[in-house]
């Protein structure tokens, strides 16, 4: 019997560790290798032809996704290494030679990653369909995902993998020369200290907290932002808030566990004090940690929130801007008769008068559409918008696009043509004709817009602008292919789908990141927290000794984690709440349901990872009190 | 010529302010065959000698010579192969790997060192015979006890024959009928074959066991103890009486 058949035994009876960290090598595998598989899928290319944006988005994603899974498997082998302090160690003092060990620990690992990547690919390979027709349906399409094998995803994923183990490899094979024998003979004398959390990096840290929410929550026109610069600005919001995030952790929590220690009476109460305790020695020396998982949950729900929110809102976004099912300019009579027996009896279906009209406002050109009172009162009735009665020179303004910071007040302005003023006495956030035809619209009374129309410099143009409730993607398509290709015409439907279509692969790509940050960030914890469920082993037999029940060290352990797990996550909800909050006021855009939505759905699959690490962690414990007690 | 010759050796820790010697000026000689005990209060410095022993740390200054080799002027290589031909270790918490059973934790120095694989079979045998495990080869860490998982940490260290074993509390964690075992087995094992054994221990009656003990007291040797032709309880006793001139010291020995 050799060293290398003893080695190989220790390989196979120790399967399940070495599991743990083949399973998370081989979901990062899936992960990556799916993705690439999409990204050089041809039924997603031809579907998103000519869409240059999403195939550099996808290389752009897919480049976010290496670094991440770099990170993560780093993280996997550091802690699969750790477990395997005492063998090596032992081989060590038992005469075998650093070398000999080090080359050991770089052939498995090489093999354990050529097994990964082997499985990896293959359920890869089986993934890929489901998450092709998951992508596919986001997208509005309606062909089936067929099963698309590429030798070229493959190559890029071996390669890129190959890469990632030569790395750990050669890191395992460091290891060794890192090792210090004279752990092994006393492994507890290194014994942690108690930290000493300081009030003051503790206020720091709110503080920056705070100048970064308070920076985040100014508009963008404001005087702070005008002086700091678009650029500047967002920069120091982030830095603040992340290192305001890092001192929280470093030093907030602690003086905050310090403050409750000093409360007897809660404290002395079940194991309590010792929940504290050990949070105490914890929260200090995993800030890191701590920081990167709040920060991971906050970029996690900021993109997916607001892609999220984009992706619910496309509907009443069209809306907005299209208000009517089609609407498109008249030019040949042939052609809207066949439209309008296509279309038979709909809600709406007329023709509508319109003027472009520039005007002279404070020495500048603007050029408005303009349309009659009883055409705009017609549609809105239709549309369920309020009437609008003006009379003489008054006008009133249509505006779907307008933004408190950048329209122009319209309220009292007058404009002027052919030497006549008008003046403007009311404005609507919203248009009755499709924007991209009529961009800004003024609602005249109809004898004004009579004269108007006589007058020289203006140009009409004759919209038909059919509303049908009942109406189907086929008419859609039909009728574009009535209309000559150089038509003006805006649908509903084109826009939705070409919304749709953008948006739906964004809102892929940010929930299949999502998703990964969210599993590493929970397996990162979910392995921190066993490594400590090794290392506390002997605790909880001695309080088992002193009579604890196991029902009691379950709910400290539980206590435990739940702190560990959950105040990140609530830091990480804060700052993308203020993020997002940011973000839907400059898009204007009401997001609350969706993001709501969004940090439920993240918050269940994070708890999820906290009943898991609950469960092992007890599990741990439960076993070592049974084989030693 | 003398097994092991540890002369004039020095251990500091730290640096300036924080300086602290654990080992000052310690010379001795261990003769082939002898049966030793090192006693002492917590904190003077026994861990610290054994480690030095096992080559794992170096002195500040001295030399260590075993087998007429000076331990610390090895390469890290040589380190390594002087531990696995000369010397043997038990520890209080066994070391034992968990995935393996009691016969392969006890030939895997045998392994490490490429014996054929036919007279591992026999030497595997022949110690657990001695320590009285042959029914147990087969078993898993798990599924035996404390006193057996120290005999198989036992049997482990002196499969290879090592020119000197160095035990460090290898009772601490038995209780005393399970100890008694094993510290009769060393004995046996002494007289028997011969082994040269070192063992730290806090334990008086351990020390018992022993031919001779060196007592360490605040990083130098304070006395000397030997068993001559005293019965084992006798020599206990004196034992007590040397711990007990260690005045507030004594609660820490016993």
């Amino acid at each position: 019997m050799t060293l290398f058949s003893i080695a190989k035994k220790n390989v196979a009876r120790n399967f399940s560790q070495y599991f743990l960290y083949m399973a998370s090598m081989i979901f990062s595998i899936v992960i990556y290798f799916t993705f690439v598989t999409l990204k050089y899928s041809e039924t997603i290319e031809k579907e998103i032809e000519g869409s240059q944006k999403i195939g550099s988005l996808m290389s752009g994603a897919a480049f976010v996704l290496i670094f991440f899974v770099a990170i993560f498997i780093f993280y996997c082998n550091a802690f699969f290494m750790k477990k395997r302090k005492k063998e090596v160690a032992l081989y060590a003092l038992l005469g075998v030679r650093k070398r000999q060990i080090g080359f050991m620990l770089f052939f498995e690992n090489l093999l354990l990653g050529a097994v990964s990547l082997l499985a990896g690919i293959v359920v890869g390979f089986l993934a890929s369909k489901g998450l092709l027709s998951i992508l596919i349906k986001l997208m509005g399409y309606d062909v089936a995902a067929p099963f698309a094998f590429s030798w070229q995803a493959v190559a890029n994923t071996a390669l890129v993998f190959m890469i990632i183990f030569l790395i750990t490899s050669l890191q395992g094979y460091r290891v060794i020369y890192q090792f210090k024998l004279i752990d092994l003979f006393h492994a507890s004398a290194q014994r942690e200290l108690a930290s000493k959390p300081n009030p003051v990096i503790a206020a720091l840290g709110v503080f920056l907290i705070g100048l970064g929410y308070f920076l985040a929550l100014q508009d963008m026109m404001s005087d702070i932002w005008q002086t700091l610069g678009l650029l500047v600005a967002p920069m120091i919001i982030l830095f603040s808030v992340i290192i305001g995030t890092y001192l929280l952790f470093h030093s907030f929590t602690g003086t905050v566990l310090k403050w409750l220690k000093k409360s007897e009476t809660w404290l002395w109460r079940n194991l309590r004090v010792v929940t504290v305790s050990q949070l105490l020695h914890r929260v200090k020396a995993h800030a890191t940690t701590l920081t990167l998982i709040a920060i991971l949950s906050a970029t996690t729900i900021t993109a997916g929130g607001a892609v999220f929110g984009m992706y619910y809102n496309i509907s009443s976004a069209v809306k907005q801007m299209d208000p009517n099912t089609y609407m498109f300019v008249e030019q040949d009579e042939l052609v809207t008769n066949k439209v309008n027996r296509l279309v038979g009896d709909v809600e709406y279906n007329r023709t509508v008068q319109t003027l472009e009209q520039p005007f002279d406002y404070n020495g500048e050109q603007m050029a408005y559409t303009l349309m009659m009172q009883s055409d705009y009162n017609r549609l809105a009735h239709v549309h369920g918008r309020d009437e609008i009665h003006v009379k003489g020179n008054e006008f009133y303004v249509l505006d779907a696009t307008y933004d408190e910071r950048f329209s122009p007040a319209y309220n009292g302005m007058t404009l002027q043509a052919h030497d006549e003023q008008y003046e403007v006495v009311g404005y609507e956030t919203y248009n009755v004709l499709n924007v991209a035809l009529a961009y800004l619209t003024i609602v005249v009374p109809d004898d004004t817009y009579e004269q108007l129309a006589r007058q020289k410099g203006a140009t009409a143009q004759t919209f038909q602008v059919i509303v049908d409730a009942n109406a189907t993607k086929d008419e859609a398509k039909k009728i574009a292919t009535m209309l000559p290709e150089d038509a003006y015409i805006s649908s509903q439907f084109a826009d939705q789908q070409s919304n749709v279509e953008s948006i739906g692969v964004l809102l892929f790509i940010g929930s299949f990141l999502g998703l990964v940050f969210l599993a590493s960030t929970g397996s990162i914890i979910y392995f921190k927290m066993l490594t400590e469920a090794e290392e506390d082993k002997a605790k909880y037999v001695m309080l088992h000794k002193m009579g604890v029940s196991i029902k009691a060290m379950r709910k400290s352990i539980a206590g435990q984690n739940f702190i560990i797990f959950f105040v990140p996550l609530v830091v990480g909800i804060l700052h993308s709440a203020i993020a997002l909050n940011a973000f839907s006021s400059l898009l204007a855009m009401n997001l609350v349901v969706p993001v709501c939505m969004w940090m439920l759905a993240y918050t269940i699959v994070y708890a999820l990872f906290y009943v898991l690490t609950v469960w092992s962690y007890t599990n741990i414990m439960k076993q070592t009190i049974q084989s030693e007690g | 010529m003398a097994l092991l010759d540890v002369a004039h050796i020095q251990k500091k820790f730290g640096k300036g302010q924080n300086e602290v010697v654990a080992l000052n000026d310690v010379t001795f000689l261990i003769d082939k065959g002898e049966f030793v005990g090192i006693m002492g209060p917590s904190g003077a410095g026994k861990s610290t000698l054994l480690n030095l022993l096992a080559t794992i740390d170096t002195p500040t200054a001295g030399s260590i010579v075993m087998d007429n080799l000076n331990l610390h002027a090895m390469s890290e290589n040589e380190l390594a192969d002087f531990r696995r031909d000369h010397l043997g270790f038990i520890f209080q918490d066994y070391n034992l790997l968990d995935s393996l059973t009691v016969k392969e934790n006890i030939l895997l120095p045998l392994a490490i060192a490429k014996v054929k694989s036919s007279d591992i079979n026999q030497r595997v045998q022949q110690i657990a015979q001695l320590f009285g495990i042959a029914n147990l080869l087969e078993k898993y860490p798990v599924q035996i006890s404390g006193g057996q998982k120290q005999r198989t940490a036992a049997a482990r260290a002196l499969v290879t024959e090592p020119s000197m074993i160095l035990a460090d509390e290898p009772t601490g964690a038995l209780d005393s009928k399970s100890a008694t075992d094993l510290l009769e087995s060393f004995q046996h094992l002494n007289e028997a074959k011969q082994a040269t054994i070192m063992m730290v221990t806090h334990d008086a009656f351990a020390a018992s066991f022993c031919e001779r003990i060196l007592f360490i007291q605040d990083g130098a040797l304070s006395t000397e103890l030997h068993k001559g032709s005293k019965t084992r309880k006798e020599f206990f006793q004196d034992i007590l009486a040397t711990v007990a001139t260690f005045g507030g010291g004594a609660h820490d020995i016993i």
